[in-house]
């Protein structure tokens, strides 16, 4: 564990003024990223991950903005706010501007991978091109040195050919030939975090394994720590050392990875795990999280995963729980925000069970975000499958 | 060369259409009102023996698809016909004529494009901000305007009032006019030239500034969305570079199609144009032609019109496929 770790966010807290109302997309995350290591932020679509990682890249687009938190990258700061003479909020003076952020952060420091490939490169320039100029443009190299080291970054990323491919335009490229493009882009800039935001969620199974071996074995060789943003536990498993859970703009578990899966402390994390299929558990049947996730706009009172959480209780409408440390994982805190653990104190044994919660209920899933208190009618037939 | 056998596949797949095309003007010509012999008679005394004599030299008193074929003969040996009216062979006035139309409507074209890209791409960049409502505004009324009152009323703005323009005629660049000193060179000449183009160009390049305005803002916005764009945001590239580069270039594409299929209209639009600035083009020859029945010179000036239409389709596919890496030159699958 190295003293201060190489990017830090606080607090975190990204919204979106939307006509509807503000969305509270990213909601108070705090989460740390070390030298060398690769951090999942896992979660479902819509519960705030990738805003999170734009957040951090200072590329929230309008009608989105940071609102809270803090967010620190080698000691510098990206966003912090402070309370002025008014009273109102301003930004910190040691706030880099957003010049900075375009010509220090940006690219040479921070460097993302999205998630199509097939939409990111320019169709009208050749993929060559397009990874010279970012070289260019953030280490200051010369052309021909810019295209030198494309071409030795297109080979190190498994592209054969690649002094023929370089003057190739994307669609000649497949889906997997386009994402090893990108994580040319990415490591060729050399930063020392890359924001992988779902990049492998586009590709096929086959092609998905050969770019999580790629981006082992790179990341071990420079030692780039990674920020890797997945709906997929699989992936997680496969590459990451610690995990953070979203649901709803909040981190609800916070892990390292052998945790996360071995000592479950969350029951979102818990649904997720059991939603997916396990080598090491034999099951007749995958258990879906039952409803959708509420929308960000809105979201349940309480803990916002009572609704659809097997485990809910009465107290869970009311008590919010932020994350505590819940038990020790070899000298790394396990954090889970549910007050079901003892840490919360906050009568979960004594409380009831919900009525009507998600798990009776089935098709009226959608609305339970709203029929928290006003449950079904017992004995309403409508969902009448019962799951044990 | 791949380049020039799609160019040559593409002036072979143009044969049927020109035939179609010489087959309706042909049609029209000769099925529709007045009667040639008359027309050439014309203050001359009738008698029937005069008549048929004509219509024997003519070949007027064959079947029509036997005259069809006549004229298609000629056409294949670049002999388009006597027109009745000048009495002079079509071929040579189309020739004389083709080079104004061409200046006309390449320099409304360039004028749009000039003038339409800049704006369209700040009206993209400044969405919704008072500078890309005006635009909106402009580019409606350019739509609806027609392009011979925006001529008249150029006319009477530049030329009338303030003297500044001329308000009739053309100077060719490429052959000074009879009047002219030569001493004074060709800048002198060039710059008279464009005195005399400024306005019929500004008048017949109004509408396709706007239409081609509007859609480059379109497109920019749209592209300006993409994923690319992101991308170079992530890389710090800085907004200007991705406006004018990474955004731009992608945005282009469907400009092309625009001129491409607007050649119709703004070869339409030059006939209108060439009137109301007395240009002597191929737009004034065609009015001529139908005013005086003049049914070769007709069917001649269509043929030529079409023509032109075809070429201009193609060099917009040739010039698609050179921008858009992802068109290929017709390569079939």
């Amino acid at each position: 564990m190295s003293s201060e770790p190489l990017l830090r966010v606080e607090n975190l807290k990204t919204q979106f003024f939307t006509e509807e109302g503000t969305v509270r997309a990213v909601d108070g995350i705090s989460f740390e990223v070390r030298e060398g290591e690769i951090v999942g932020l896992v979660g479902e679509s819509g519960a705030g991950k990738s805003v999170a990682s734009m957040s951090i890249m200072g590329l929230v687009e309008s009608p989105g903005e940071i609102v809270g938190g803090e967010i620190t990258y080698k000691g510098e700061t990206l966003f912090g706010l402070e309370e002025g003479p008014d009273g109102e909020l301003r930004e910190r003076d040691d706030m880099l501007s957003s010049e900075e952020i375009r010509t220090r952060i940006r690219g040479n420091e921070i460097a993302v991978i999205f998630q199509d490939p097939m939409e990111s490169l320019n169709p009208v320039f050749t993929v060559g091109g397009q990874l010279r100029e970012f070289i260019e443009l953030n280490r200051g190299l010369p052309e021909d040195e810019a295209r030198a080291e494309a071409i030795d970054m297109l080979r190190e990323v498994g592209i054969p050919d690649p002094e023929e491919r370089y003057d190739e335009y994307p669609h000649q490229f497949s889906g997997g030939m386009r994402q090893r493009v990108l994580i040319a882009m990415a490591l060729a800039c050399e930063p020392s975090l890359i924001i992988a935001d779902e990049p492998t969620t586009a590709l096929d199974v086959t092609v998905e394994g050969q770019i999580l071996d790629l981006v082992d074995d790179l990341q071990e060789k420079y030692g780039t720590s990674f920020i890797w943003v997945t709906h997929d536990l699989g992936v997680v498993a496969e590459i990451c050392d610690r995990v953070n859970v979203m649901y709803l703009g909040e981190i609800v578990e916070k892990a390292p990875v052998d945790d996360l899966f071995y000592d479950t402390k969350h029951p979102y994390t818990n649904a997720l795990l059991n939603s997916i299929p396990r080598p090491d558990r034999t099951v007749t049947e995958l258990e879906a999280i039952e409803g959708v996730m509420p929308e960000a706009i809105s979201p349940p009172s309480g803990c916002r995963f009572h609704p659809r959480c097997p485990d809910a209780r009465e107290v869970c409408k009311r008590a919010h729980p932020d994350a505590k440390v819940v038990a020790d994982a070899d000298g790394e805190p396990h954090e889970a925000a549910c007050v079901k653990h003892d840490a919360f104190d906050a009568g979960y044994d004594q409380s009831p069970p919900l009525e009507g919660t998600a798990v009776d209920t089935g098709s009226a899933a959608v609305e339970e975000s709203e029929s928290e208190l006003t449950a079904n009618p017992a004995g309403d037939d409508s969902g009448g499958e019962t799951r044990e | 060369m791949k380049l020039l056998k799609y160019a040559t596949y593409r002036l072979l797949q143009s044969i049927p259409v020109l035939i179609g095309i010489s087959v309706i003007t042909f049609l029209l010509a000769n099925l529709g009102p007045g009667d040639p012999v008359s027309l050439m008679l014309q203050g001359q005394e009738q008698n029937e023996e005069l008549v048929r004599a004509i219509e024997q030299r003519y070949g007027l008193n064959k079947p029509l698809h036997e005259r069809y074929l006549t004229y298609m003969g000629g056409l294949l040996e670049g002999d388009l016909g006597q027109s009745i009216h000048y009495r002079r062979p079509v071929a040579d006035l189309i020739l004389e004529r083709v080079g104004p139309t061409l200046l006309l409507v390449l320099s409304a074209y360039a004028f749009a494009l000039v003038t339409a890209i800049p704006l369209g791409v700040v009206a993209a960049d400044k969405r919704n901000e008072p500078s890309d409502h005006a635009s909106r505004v402009a580019a409606l009324i350019g739509v609806s305007t027609p392009s011979f009152w925006i001529g008249i009323v150029l006319i009477l703005i530049f030329a009338v009032k303030l003297e500044w323009l001329p308000s009739s005629g053309l100077v060719y660049p490429w052959r000074p006019p009879s009047t002219y000193r030569s001493i004074d060179g060709h800048l002198e000449l060039y710059y008279q030239s464009l005195r005399h183009l400024l306005l019929p160009m500004i008048a017949l390049g109004t509408l396709q500034m706007a239409t081609i305005m509007r859609v480059e803002r379109t497109q920019m916005i749209e592209s300006l969305q993409g994923e690319y764009v992101k991308l170079a945001r992530a890389y710090g590239v800085p907004e200007r570079t991705i406006l004018r580069k990474h955004a731009f270039q992608v945005a282009q594409l469907p400009i092309v199609t625009i001129v491409g299929a607007n050649l119709s209209t703004a070869i339409g639009g030059a006939v209108i144009v060439e009137t109301v600035f007395n240009i002597n083009g191929m737009g004034q020859l065609f009015v001529d032609a139908i005013q005086q029945n003049d049914y070769q010179l007709m069917m001649g000036v269509t043929m030529m019109l079409g023509v032109l239409f075809v070429l201009g389709v193609i060099v917009t596919d040739i010039s698609y496929a050179y921008i858009d890496p992802r068109v290929t030159y017709g390569e079939s699958e």
